[in-house]
């Protein structure tokens, strides 16, 4: 049961199976057929492109066309449209709790996608020193953290980390650290962000490490050989052979993290809401609690608006990498 | 297996060796928690809250699976989330293999762009969009009823479907078909007879994801349900502290019931895992 096996196609175009399409005949067959034949793949396309437009592209729209109202319970229970231009915008800017908000969601970000794509690249390069039995232990370890659902997840994180009767503070004690009996993972802000982080970083590293470790044994080995003949130490190796080949890779996987992890919200809400005392809320939470905790619709909208700007962001850098590394392809 | 020893006698072997026993500490690590959930779930209630350290249960019961099944809810809120799920899964692969096929096969003005706006609405950030398809069920009355997440779960997962179906059906050669076409198959049933069958392990790891996906939906499930009996699982699961106080057991074995599908499905399509999640990345 090795959960990898097949996985080198996920190291982007390496070799490329598009030719047969290309060179497919057929078009003049096409071009001569009738108007329901040169309709088909609009037909065919409507239903999914009709839904992306509905579901994405107008809340795309609306979420912005929101953030300029005024847009309270009042408001929509009446069904007025109130434009007050920037007032959400500068409310939002000039509150100092949302410039708390975002420096934290940003280093929680920072930090989670950090970890776990070392982590996630450490344990790709491991898992080709090891030996077959125990990579095959590895990699079903690491699919049973993958497969758990977010909140059954947040609730076994929540029995480990228990105050009382936690699995992690009886082992501390019985290791000596006194100080762990009883102790509380969720006073405080900084240490509840820590418990949903490695929860996060647990999650996240199974899928970083099964993809660089495709991308890693896709290198070609006659590279190393070459390397191991200049007489490469490991780590000169690693800079001169694997890191080049790996790095678009990696870049890509980075960006993926980024994306999901800045966005997170279901394990920070199950954990704590958001506290103690809001210490744990990240723009995600911010926008729920604002928008639909308090119906301050056009304040949480200004919000999304800022946060689908930065995402929109990063996407774009994901999207260029991916459009690049398969040319051809598309 | 004492690294310092070994060393001397054939360094290469004790460092595999070394490299072996970090992995099996990493794997600990990784398989812990699915551990404790299971061995918690199976523990009596007498040997749940007490100061002793019990790594493995001392004694093994199911009632614990018993409590959670017949919790207030969790029958019902397990129902909808099946429904919920299966439903969007079921349209989104349809209505995403109808859009991967002419994005793989056909020729056609714009077929890049089509392209585009499948990858690019993959990655849409439907968190930040919660306010205004939140305004946007209110305004179709869909609050607080179950097909507002349906639609939701739909949308969210189809531009994956189609771009994932679309890498799979670029996989099977054209030849295949055209073959069959110059048997006297007409284009339909070239595509029903030969490329649908030879599809059939796509769909399913499509589908594994897109219910996977569905299945741990939390924002909006949480922000457009407010009826207890249109609870999905999740939100459900997230009020565990309501639902069994201090019982971890309970409150472990619904988790354990909880990931049982998941880690079946992902168990079935373990092979094509990277592929299915990295679907951007991989080549089509």
């Amino acid at each position: 049961m090795t959960a990898v096996d097949t996985t080198d196609a996920a190291v982007p175009t390496r070799g490329s199976s598009q030719a047969p399409r290309r060179a497919a005949p057929g078009g003049a067959r096409r071009r001569r057929g009738s108007a329901l034949d040169r309709a088909l793949p609009y037909l065919l396309l409507a239903p999914a492109v009709i839904a992306i437009l509905w579901m994405i592209g107008f809340p795309v729209l609306s979420v912005l066309a929101t953030s300029f109202r005024k847009l309270n319970l009042r408001e929509l229970t009446r069904g007025q449209v109130v434009w007050t231009g920037l007032d959400n915008y500068t409310q939002v800017l000039s509150d100092p709790e949302f410039w708390a908000i975002s420096a934290r969601t940003v280093v929680f970000t920072v930090l989670v996608v950090g970890s776990s794509v070392l982590a996630g690249l450490l344990l790709a390069l491991l898992m080709r020193q090891i030996s077959p039995v125990v990579r095959i232990v590895l990699q079903v370890s690491m699919l049973l953290a993958w497969a758990m659902p977010l909140l059954a997840a947040t609730t076994v994180y929540q029995w480990i980390f228990d105050q009382q009767y936690g699995i992690l503070n009886k082992t501390l004690v019985r290791l000596g650290f006194d100080g762990f009996a009883g102790f509380s993972w969720f006073s405080t802000g900084a240490s509840t962000l820590a418990v949903i982080g490695l929860l996060i970083v647990w999650q996240a590293v199974p899928f970083l490490a099964f993809s660089l470790y495709a991308g890693a044994i896709g290198i070609p080995r006659d590279q190393y050989e070459a390397a191991g003949m200049d007489g490469a130490s490991p780590w000169q190796t690693f800079r001169a052979v694997t890191w080049p080949e790996l790095r678009p890779l990696l870049m890509m996987v980075t960006f993926l993290s980024l994306l999901w992890d800045f966005k997170v919200f279901a394990q920070i809400w199950a954990i704590r809401k958001g506290g103690p005392d809001g210490g744990s809320t990240t723009l995600a939470v911010y926008q729920y609690l604002e928008g639909i905790s308090q119906s301050h619709f056009g304040v949480a909208a200004a919000v999304s608006v800022l946060m689908v700007l930065l995402l929109a962001l990063l996407t774009f850098q994901y999207l260029r990498r991916l459009v690049r590394s398969q040319e051809g392809a598309l | 297996m004492n690294p310092a020893v070994n060393r001397a006698v054939n360094p290469a072997k004790s460092k595999k060796v070394a490299a072996n026993a970090v992995a099996l500490v990493v794997a600990l690590f990784f398989a812990f928690p699915t551990y404790w959930m299971v061995a918690t779930a199976l523990k009596p209630r007498k040997d749940m809250l007490t100061s002793e350290y019990d790594l493995l249960p001392l004694s093994v019961t199911g009632t614990n699976f018993a409590t959670a099944w017949t919790k207030p809810g969790f029958l019902q809120s397990l129902g909808n989330s099946l429904v919920v799920t299966l439903l969007a899964v079921l349209a989104a692969v349809v209505v995403g293999l109808l859009a991967a096929v002419p994005l793989a096969r056909m020729r056609f003005r714009g077929r890049k762009g089509f392209v585009m706006l499948m990858l690019v609405a993959q990655m849409a950030p439907f968190e930040a969009l919660l306010i205004p398809v939140f305004l946007m069920m209110r305004d179709l009355d869909l609050l607080d009823k179950l097909p507002s997440l349906v639609l939701i779960y739909f949308a969210v997962t189809l531009p994956f479907c189609a771009w994932t179906l679309r890498g799979f059906v670029n996989g099977i050669p054209l030849e295949l078909e055209e073959a069959a076409q110059v048997d006297g198959c007409s284009r339909w049933e070239a595509f029903r007879r030969v490329t649908l069958p030879l599809l059939g392990p796509g769909m399913v790891a499509t589908s594994v994801f897109a219910f996977v996906t569905a299945w741990n939906e939390f924002l909006y499930a949480l922000s457009l349900i407010n009826d207890q009996s249109r609870q999905t699982l999740p939100v459900w699961l997230s009020g565990f502290q309501s639902q069994f106080g201090t019982d971890w057991g309970g409150a472990m074995a619904a988790s354990a019931l909880f990931t049982l599908p998941v880690l079946v499905f992902f168990l079935i399509v373990q092979r094509k895992m990277v592929i299915g999640v990295t679907a951007g990345a991989v080549k089509g």
